[in-house]
């Protein structure tokens, strides 16, 4: 999964600063979570999936509870070839609830006695607003969120196993989740639950911290790679790293630009922690 | 990954598959290294596995998935690859308190795949898919 994000770095990476010589990769079981807000979360994964699709040839299953109204700008305004027939192969579905969600990728297993591609990534966008519901207590919450990511991970083993009989590309699996307090200034410290249960199953985290200058909230988000599942090569003659940072900048017409942070600055301790606060 | 058991267990599961397929019984030693990799859910799996508790269920798409009957009579969906089971156990000491690696349902699977004491049956697809989304365990 993690070389599709890095694919979707370089491809809306500054000319200046792109780093050709760095390859991101991951286990091949891993999965990734992308933890921001739900803006980001959402145009970074729209950009994954159409440069899965139309850079990679893979066919997506994107799952989100909001239809999607318009491409991302930057994929507008960009030179990436947006051919009718790459769209073609992202889906996007729209469970509106939890017992949607699960029976649409619970069902994923009954596309193999077709003859068409079967999908080679699946994306929940959102995943937070199947899991919170007015009065589920906090158990009962931690159990749909591990039920969501560990039927993911079943439905992309099995279609791994099918896709490898077939020479297509294994099957991933990418899941972004708004932590609960985010954009509401709650107890930094307080352990997220969900967030908690999430990282279990998925081992490649994505962090988008919102970057704050001044008290004031820019458009510019540090993101974070890291996770027991990730691995970068270019740096340190290829030995694990245990994290990786970029800095994503909204352009004032909507669009997405990142720039590789090679180390921590100043400014990266001035973020809107939008996690649970494990990390400083 | 989190969600899998540690090689020490795995390892375990292994020699009681070797051992139990040559003399049709567990030594004692092994329940008790069972019983410490474990821990107390070691001997309610046991007794789920003496009741013959858990299915292999599949379907012609090549879906495989464990369905353990409970002893209050629910049945308990637990996927092939992934930890995951709907008990309450499972979410209190392994999700919320992360004492346990495995609740009594996933371990009495994994002792069964083991030791070769599956129950064997076929759904259709469709039938998998109520199954794998939990609809099954509701609308019996």
């Amino acid at each position: 999964m993690v070389d599709i994000l890095s694919v979707v770095f370089r491809r809306f990476g500054s000319q200046v600063h792109a780093s050709g010589d760095m390859k991101l990769s991951s286990q091949p079981e891993s999965s990734t979570l992308v933890v921001g807000d739900e803006n980001i979360n959402r145009s970074l994964l729209l950009l994954t999936a159409i440069t899965a699709a139309s850079e990679m040839g893979y066919k997506v299953l994107f799952f989100t509870p909001n239809q999607i109204q318009s491409l991302p700008v930057t994929v507008q305004d960009s030179s990436v070839s947006l051919k009718p027939d790459s769209l073609k192969k992202i889906r996007f579905v729209y469970p509106k609830t939890l017992e949607e969600l699960l029976e649409d990728v619970a069902s994923l297993h009954e596309l193999v006695p077709e003859s068409a591609p079967l999908p080679s990534l699946l994306i929940v966008d959102g995943v937070e607003r199947y899991v919170r519901v007015l009065d589920r207590p906090q158990q009962d919450s931690q159990s749909t969120a591990a039920h969501i990511v560990a039927l993911l991970h079943d439905t992309a083993a099995f279609l791994k196993a099918r896709s490898e009989k077939s020479q297509q590309p294994p099957c991933r699996v990418i899941v972004s989740y708004q932590p609960e307090r985010e954009g509401r200034g709650g107890d930094v410290f307080a352990p997220d639950s969900i967030l908690l249960v999430l990282e279990r199953y998925l081992q490649v985290r994505c962090n988008l911290h919102k970057v704050i200058n001044s008290g004031e909230a820019q458009n510019e988000w540090l993101l974070h790679l890291s996770g027991p599942g990730l691995q970068v090569d270019g740096y340190g003659n290829g030995e694990k790293c245990l994290g990786l940072q970029w800095r994503v900048v909204m352009q004032p017409n909507g669009a997405l630009e990142f720039r590789p942070e090679s180390a921590p600055k100043e400014e990266t301790l001035q973020v809107q922690h939008s996690d649970c606060g494990n990390e400083t | 990954m989190a969600s899998c058991l540690p090689a020490v267990a795995e390892q375990l599961l292994k020699d009681l598959q070797k051992t139990y397929s040559e003399k049709s019984q567990i030594p004692d030693e092994l329940l008790i290294a069972l019983r410490f990799i474990f821990g107390s859910c070691t001997l309610q799996a046991l007794d789920l596995v003496d009741q013959r508790a858990v299915t292999c269920v599949s379907s012609p798409s090549g879906r495989v998935v464990f369905q353990v009957l409970g002893g209050s009579g629910r049945l308990y969906t637990c996927y092939t690859s992934c930890h995951y089971c709907p008990c309450p156990a499972f979410s209190f000491s392994v999700l919320r308190r992360n004492e346990s690696l495995v609740c009594k349902h996933i371990l009495a699977a994994y002792l069964c795949q083991a030791m070769g004491l599956c129950q064997q049956e076929q759904v259709p697809d469709q039938q998998m898919t109520l199954i794998l989304s939990g609809r099954a365990e509701l609308d019996p």
